[in-house]
Parts: structure tokens; C-alpha cells; sequence
């Protein structure tokens, strides 16, 4: 079978619909998150996170409105994989096991039949939360200056890096703007805690693979042709790899597609991430990514001539 | 040459192989074990397991272990109270305006990142660039004396600091195995903190007492009667007479959540457990704490002394502030039964200091009873009946033998050095553990069946040898993690679930390659030749800058992400040496005649 046998696509002037696009992605993204704000998980934010599982269906709204006056204010509450069990995201005071006793003592009293089990239980201090922010947000531009760096050495040239890297942040943010827009209609947990952080950090580099091997087609076709325009040679690159470009991202799509149908509630979120990440990460590598070093290149070329 | 040159890889396969079958025996095998002891009586089980006891245990310290997230268990990140640490240090050196410098450090070094000691001495120099930190801190042993420089002070608190840490993992880890936890694990991060992860724990409460129990033991005498009836009258006319402007003000009024009756002579009275927090809150109100003489203290009950349908009730008890003893003479501590009830007690005896002293205040008080305090809650306060000369004592009205057990255990493994805070804590159900590993182990086999099939369908022959070293590949990561003694986490094996897809990568760019070189005209064999070759550079920047990436995730993420981190290294490490030197050799092997005929799609 073959695919994309001998592509002769322009993709560099498909760059005006894809700059529309992006761009369209990118301030829905940002109006998102300023408006509605990101939202974090118990990791980022501190608190109390309880799963309980209950042998009959429950109402999440009800379950809601009964904890307001004990809990003092009302905690969050998400079905976590079927209507038998819920996620709850609780700021009320106390110890942890006081206020899950607190919780299942009003639980007894509006499902009074019910046996309910504690799956899991998280507290995380606020000061500590604080930290892990940090820690994040730091780890997240560290990797992004990590990329430049590496990518400039390699390639010798600051416009292969800052379209790299300006292909990684359109990437992680539009991510982080998806995230935030269905904060409250996923049916499925999606704030952002540590492991969304660690599934960004693995789209930068899924999104990066793919932005390098077009790069590195540029730099070995830069060679053999050295009279083509550098646009033209590196439209030649993206056909040339469009076949492994493709193929690679379908295997991980699918991968990453298995993880989120098969690999359970606690991953649900993460495995969201990673099938966007893939997917605008291939899109970012050959619409994005190289259309901006030709863009950059031409401008550092014109300064050069002036 | 190029038969060499195979030799070497055939060689390296072996070695990969070996090892890795070497790093992973003691996983299967363990598992074995397992089934085999799950399919006995328990009766038959427990003897099984003495009698193996030894290699069990060597079993399960060398097989690929797994997170928490995975078996369940309970994860605890402990802080150390520096800023109490720094200012109990100065002992009676301490004043108000080091309390002041202490808490404006702790605020800055929380803001700025920066170590706390650090902040403290910048603090102090900034206030008065002539003061000298020998005013607060002394110590003979550390050749600390009032001549000491600010730095040789900074270090000596710095290594105070770090000898605290190491005190209370020591004490952690004693009470630890006392409390019988297969394979915990304890270890610092950064200066002050202590990660404890309990694996098959559930019983949160009991470990978090058991963490965080200071285990300050004090005995203090009880106030005289009339004076707590006075201050009992006083405290609840304080609250009749504001009745109507504290509703105004919105406000709990302590009247209605706690009932100023005392179970004994000495308690001020008690309140339901739910409403203990808002007691506090009230009776630390300034108007409160000033009808409260100077030398007493309310202090709570550490137990329950009732219960009312259901909710338990919790005493109030006046106390002296001046503690008569503490525990550092505590010598031995056990679990003793009342001769008559039968209830559990701890029995304590003293050293010969204490047993001194013992007798003195016991002597002095007769008929009085003796509060014994344990990290500020009265554990016990039994009535003196005679002269104790043999430095026993006892604390009585504990609820269960297990609960006696966690206070001889807590008693026993000496006190902490500092208090230390719980900052996380998280617990997973063995159930949901389960049911992750279940989800984790569909994920791998459905993703493998998926990307092999797609992969034997796009690239034939190749495809079906890319397979075989994605297989190889997930046995090589397995290996990788035994080796390195890693755990496997469910982030983890969401770490090998991609693997799989991106594993085929460094194959697509193989395979793709071969396919132009013969586009150009090339024979098989020079196309596979130049294909592996071209391609090299491409493969290498791209996993080379994931690697990086991985690292970065390592060193900023915390447990479960970690193990997420160590997949991708082991697994772009694996899927490198599968993708490039495996199927190379299988290939090479395939076209080994001149006329073979390998399809690549």
C-alpha cells in the first residue's frame, strides 16, 4: 500500500488559509482563557478531590446542592466514567478524612440505601500547589528553550528555532484553549493538572519529531539543490517526508486514540490531550512550522540586502 | 567487513536481550509465586510464606515494581516547620522581634524560592547590618558562642536543619515498619521535605496521626476547681451577655455549639466533634483569651468521651501552662490491660531523673490529677492516689488495643525534632488500582494489535519485521525499568501505550527511504543500504530532542509523572536500538542472497 507516493503539494501557499485558521484557533483560544480563566486541577489550585463509587446511579446535581451547607459552599462535582461514580473537588476546611466522613455522612442521609466505596482521595496543600505551578510553568518553557537551542545548533539558523518553537506554543495553546472552553461540557474530567502538563510536554516533543525531520529533509535537500528557491525547496522537503509525516501520525493517532476509549477514567483527560497534540502537531509541522521559516528567512534575507 | 559489522550487532542483540531477560526474571517469577500463593488456603498461605520468607522477600525487592496509582496505597509529602525549627533553637534567647523576623523570612522564602535560612539571615542583617545572630543561638556542642560570626551561625542552623530532616525520616521510617507496611518508601526532596509512600495503606487517619504526631509528651498538673468553675462562669456570661451583638454580627455564639458543663471537676466543658474547629475559633477571640489567666491552658481532650447519637463528644480540660515533665525520660513504653476492666493502657517507665521528679510531684499531689499531654491534646488525666516511687505511669481511657499500639509505637520511636505538615497527601483504592491495570494492559494490547496490523498492511515484509522489534521494543522497556529499579506507574504505561505509536517512526523513515531510493532506481540491496543510512540523521535529531524533552519531565515532575518520564527515556532508548539494529540485522539476514526479494511495500 502506499500513500502519498509522490506528493506535489503547495504548502507553502496553502499558509494563508492556514494563518487564518491558526490565527482563528489561536484568539479563540486566548479570548477562552482570559475570560474564563484555565482550570486547574487539584494539583494547581490545592484542595480536596475525593471518587466515590456508589452501587446505583446517582444525580451529580443533587449531590451538588445537598454538600453547599456542609461542605461550606459547592464543591465540584463530575460523573468519573459512569453515573455510579463522581469526582469531587471540595475547598472546605478541615481533615481530609473529616470532610470525606462529613460527605458520605450526608451521602447516607439522600441515598440511604446506598453503599458507597472511597476509590480515591487527594489533598493537596496550597503553598504546595503553588509550587507544583511554578514547577510547570517553568518546565514548560525550559523544554521550549531546551528545543531553540538544540534546534540551533543543529540547523544554524535562529529562523528553523523561532519557527519551531512558535509551531510547539501555537500547538500547546490552542490545546490549553480546547481544555478551557470544555471545562464544563466534557463528560469527562478535563483540568489541567500535572498530567496535562506532562501530556504538553510530550506533545512538544510528538509536534517537535515531526517539525525536525522536515527540517532535517530541508537541510540535506540544501544541499543537492543548491540553485532552488528556498521556498520552493522547502515545499519539496514537506512532499518529500509527507509519506512518514502521515503514517507516523496515524500509528500514534491511534495509539493515542486506543488510550483514550480503553485506558481508564484517571487517563481520560491526559489521552484527550495527547489526540489533539497529535493532530495540531502534525498540522502545526507542515503548515505552520515551515511556512514561518520561509516567512522569517525572506524578512532576515531583505534586513541582510538593506 | 559488513559480516563484522553484523557480528557486533548480533553480539549487542544478545547482550540487550540477556540482560533484559536477566532484569525481568524475578518479575515473572514473583508473579508466579503470586498465583501460586493466591490459589492456597490462608491458612496454607501464611505457613507458605514463612517458610520462604527470605526468598519472597529477595523476590519481591528485585521485581519491576509497581506505583502507587497502580496497588493502591497512600503518598505523603511532609513538610518540616523550619521557621518553628529556627525559632525553638534560640530557646530562651527568643523574642518578639525574632518571631517577627522569622515569619517575614518564612513569607519571602516562600515568594522568592529561595532556602528559608537563607531568607532568615538576609532578614535579620537587613534590619540591623550590625546585629549579631550570636544574641539568639548558643550551643556548646556546636562550638557556637557569642563570639560566633553570622555565617558560622547560618551553617550551624543549616546543619540543625538537615539534621532534623534526617532525625524525623529515621523517626518516620521506625514508625513506619512498626506499623507493618510492605516495602514503603521514604525519601527526601529538596532541603525540607519528606515524601512516604505506603503501599496496600488504607487506613488514612491512622497513618497521618502516626506521620505527623510530634510525640511531645508533657505532663502538666490540672488548674484548682474553683478557678475553672470561675473561668467557666466568666466564659459563658461573656458570650450571654454579647448574645445579640454577635448574632448581629453574623457570628457562632459558643452557647449554642458547646455545652459548659464538665463531664469531670476539671473539664470546661465539651462539644460535638464537627464543631470542634468552630470552638477554637471562638474561644481564640481576644475578649476570650483575656478572662484566661496566665497560667492556665483549654486544652482538648485527644479522644472521644461519648458519644450523642452517633456524633462523638470532645472535652475541654484546664491545665497548667507549666509542664512538670517531659517525655524525654520516657525509657519504655508498652501495651498493658487493666486488671479489673480489662481496657487497654500504656505503661510507661522513666529513667532515674524522671522517676526523681516523678515521685516529687506525685508526692506534692495527692489527690490531684496529672494531665498527660501528647502533642498538645490530653491524652489522660488520671487522679494521683499515692506516691509513684518507681517512675511508672500510665495513660488510661484509650480507646482500642490497635490504638494503644500507635501510641507506644509513636512514644517509642522518639519525638520529632520539628512538627512536621502534611502539604499532599493522596490514596488510591486497591480497586481502582486495579481497574487501571486492567485499562493499562488493554490499552497496550490494543494499540500493539492495532499499529502491527497497519504496519504489516502498509509495509509488508517490512512491517512484519518493524513488529517483531516493536515487540522486542516493549520487552527492552520492561527490562529497562527492572533494571533501573523504576516503578511502573499508569502515567507509565500510558508512557509505553505511545511508545508504540512513535516506536514505528525511526521504521517509517527507514521503509520510507528504501522506497525512494528504488523510485530512483536503486537495487534492493543498495536501497536498503542508503535507506538506513539517510535516514540516520533524521532519526537521531528527532529522538535526540524528545530525550530532551523526557529529561526535563523527569526532573520537574513528581511520582507518577516521573515514571511517565522514565517510559519515554527507556522506550525512545529501546525503540532507537530495535528500529535500527534489530531490524537491520533481520533484513540484512532476509537479502542475504543477491536475488531475494524483501518487499517493502
Amino acid at each position: 500500500m502506499r500513500w502519498f507516493e509522490t506528493p506535489n503539494f503547495d504548502f507553502i501557499k496553502a499558509q494563508k488559509i492556514a494563518y487564518t485558521f491558526s490565527g482563528a484557533l489561536i484568539v479563540m483560544s486566548i479570548v477562552a482563557i482570559v475570560t474564563m480563566g484555565l482550570n486547574y486541577g487539584i494539583d494547581f489550585r490545592g484542595g480536596k478531590e475525593y471518587v466515590f463509587e456508589f452501587d446505583n446511579p446517582v444525580s451529580v446535581i443533587d449531590i451538588r446542592n445537598e454538600l453547599s451547607a456542609p461542605l461550606d459552599g459547592a464543591p465540584e462535582v463530575k460523573l468519573f466514567g459512569s453515573n455510579r461514580e463522581i469526582l469531587l473537588r471540595t475547598d472546605a476546611e478541615g481533615e481530609v478524612s473529616d470532610v470525606r466522613d462529613l460527605i458520605i455522612s450526608t451521602f447516607a442521609t439522600m441515598y440511604p440505601d446506598y453503599t458507597v466505596t472511597v476509590q480515591k482521595t487527594d489533598l493537596v496543600g496550597p503553598r504546595f500547589a503553588e509550587d507544583l505551578r511554578r514547577g510547570a510553568i517553568n518546565s514548560i518553557f525550559f523544554a521550549l528553550a531546551v528545543v531553540f537551542i538544540y534546534i540551533f545548533i543543529r540547523f544554524k539558523g535562529w529562523y528553523f528555532s523561532a519557527g519551531a518553537i512558535a509551531a510547539l506554543f501555537h500547538d500547546v495553546l490552542i490545546v490549553l484553549g480546547i481544555f478551557t472552553i470544555m471545562a464544563e461540557i466534557a463528560p469527562f474530567d478535563v483540568s489541567i493538572d500535572q498530567a496535562i502538563i506532562a501530556a504538553f510536554l510530550t506533545i512538544v516533543g510528538y509536534s517537535l519529531n515531526d517539525t525536525v525531520v522536515v527540517f532535517d529533509r530541508i537541510r540535506e535537500n540544501s544541499i543537492i539543490y543548491k540553485t532552488m528557491e528556498f521556498r520552493d525547496m522547502i515545499n519539496k522537503s514537506l512532499n518529500d517526508t509527507l509519506s512518514r509525516t502521515v503514517i507516523t501520525s496515524v500509528t500514534t493517532l491511534f495509539v493515542v486514540t486506543v488510550l483514550f476509549i480503553f485506558g481508564g477514567e484517571v487517563l481520560k483527560g491526559f489521552a484527550f490531550a495527547l489526540v489533539l497534540g497529535v493532530i495540531l502537531g502534525t498540522y502545526s509541522s507542515l503548515f505552520v512550522a515551515s511556512a514561518l521559516v520561509v516567512e522569517l528567512q525572506k524578512r532576515a534575507m531583505k534586513k541582510a540586502k538593506a | 567487513m559488513k559480516k563484522q559489522n553484523n557480528g557486533f550487532k548480533l553480539g549487542s542483540i544478545a547482550l540487550f536481550l540477556g540482560l533484559t531477560i536477566w532484569y525481568l526474571f524475578p518479575t515473572v517469577q514473583w508473579g508466579l509465586e503470586q498465583r501460586h500463593m493466591d490459589s492456597m488456603t490462608e491458612t496454607e498461605r501464611i505457613r507458605y510464606e514463612a517458610d520462604n520468607a527470605e526468598r519472597l522477600q529477595s523476590l519481591r525487592e528485585r521485581s519491576l515494581s509497581l506505583g502507587l496509582d497502580l496497588q493502591g496505597g497512600m503518598y505523603v509529602t511532609l513538610e518540616i516547620g523550619e521557621p518553628r525549627l529556627i525559632l525553638e533553637l534560640a530557646g530562651d534567647f527568643a523574642d518578639e522581634e525574632l518571631e517577627d523576623i522569622i515569619s517575614v523570612a518564612a513569607e519571602r522564602a516562600f515568594d522568592t524560592r529561595n532556602d528559608f535560612i537563607d531568607e532568615f539571615v538576609s532578614e535579620f542583617e537587613r534590619r540591623d547590618p550590625n546585629a549579631m545572630l550570636s544574641r539568639y543561638y548558643r550551643s556548646d556542642a556546636e562550638n557556637i558562642t557569642r563570639r560566633s560570626t553570622n555565617s558560622e551561625i547560618a551553617s550551624y542552623l543549616r546543619g540543625q536543619r538537615d539534621a532534623a530532616v534526617t532525625r524525623a525520616m529515621e523517626i518516620i521510617r521506625s514508625r513506619v515498619d512498626r506499623f507493618g507496611v510492605a516495602e514503603p518508601g521514604i525519601l527526601q526532596q529538596g532541603t525540607n521535605r519528606i515524601i512516604v509512600e505506603l503501599p496496600g495503606v488504607d487506613d488514612e487517619e491512622r497513618v497521618r496521626n502516626l506521620l505527623r504526631g510530634t510525640a511531645r509528651l508533657e505532663f502538666r498538673m490540672t488548674a484548682e476547681i474553683d478557678e475553672i468553675n470561675a473561668l467557666r462562669e466568666q466564659v459563658a456570661n461573656y458570650f450571654q451577655e454579647n448574645r445579640e451583638e454577635i448574632e448581629e454580627r453574623g457570628e457562632d455564639n459558643l452557647l449554642d455549639i458547646f455545652a459548659f458543663q464538665g463531664r469531670t471537676q476539671y473539664s470546661f466543658g465539651y462539644a460535638a466533634g464537627p464543631d470542634t474547629a468552630r470552638v477554637n475559633r471562638l474561644l481564640e477571640k481576644e475578649d476570650v483569651q483575656r478572662l484566661i489567666p496566665r497560667n492556665t491552658q483549654l486544652m482538648w481532650g485527644a479522644r472521644e468521651f461519648a458519644s450523642d447519637a452517633g456524633t462523638p463528644l470532645y472535652e475541654i480540660i484546664v491545665v497548667r501552662s507549666q509542664v512538670e515533665l517531659t517525655g524525654d525520660v520516657i525509657t519504655e513504653a508498652r501495651v498493658a490491660f487493666d486488671p479489673t476492666t480489662n481496657a487497654a493502657e500504656v505503661s510507661m517507665t522513666m529513667d532515674s531523673e524522671g522517676a526523681r521528679r516523678w515521685s516529687r510531684i506525685t508526692g506534692a499531689n495527692i489527690g490531684r490529677p496529672v494531665a498527660i499531654v501528647l502533642d498538645g491534646y490530653v491524652e489522660s488525666y488520671p487522679t494521683v492516689q499515692s506516691q509513684i516511687n518507681n517512675g511508672r505511669s500510665s495513660i488510661t481511657g484509650i480507646g482500642g488495643v490497635r490504638d494503644a499500639e500507635d501510641l507506644v509505637n509513636i512514644l517509642l520511636s522518639g519525638a520529632l525534632p520539628a512538627p512536621l505538615d502534611i502539604i499532599e497527601e493522596r490514596t488510591v483504592g486497591a480497586s481502582l488500582g486495579e481497574a487501571s491495570i486492567r485499562a493499562g494492559l488493554y490499552s497496550i494490547l490494543f494499540g500493539l494489535s492495532v499499529v502491527a496490523i497497519f504496519m504489516i498492511v502498509y509495509y509488508r515484509t517490512g512491517g512484519g519485521i518493524a513488529d517483531l522489534a516493536l515487540l522486542l521494543n516493549i520487552i527492552f522497556i520492561l527490562g529497562i525499568l527492572a533494571g533501573f529499579q523504576a516503578t511502573l506507574t499508569l502515567p507509565g504505561i500510558a508512557g509505553i501505550v505511545l511508545t508504540i505509536g512513535m516506536a514505528v517512526d525511526a521504521n517509517v523513515l527507514i521503509f520510507d527511504r528504501i522506497r525512494e531510493e528504488m523510485r530512483g532506481g536503486k537495487t534492493l540491496r543498495a536501497a536498503i543500504d542508503n535507506g538506513y543510512s539517510n535516514a540516520m540523521s533524521a532519526i537521531i535529531d528527532a529522538n535526540v530532542t524528545t530525550f530532551f524533552v523526557a529529561i526535563i519531565l523527569y526532573s520537574f515532575g513528581v511520582g507518577p509523572i516521573k515514571g511517565f518520564a522514565i517510559t519515554l527515556m527507556a522506550g525512545i532508548v529501546a525503540s532507537l536500538f530495535s528500529a535500527i539494529v534489530i531490524t537491520r540485522v533481520i533484513v540484512d539476514y532476509l537479502t542475504r542472497e543477491k536475488t531475494a526479494v524483501v518487499s517493502f511495500g
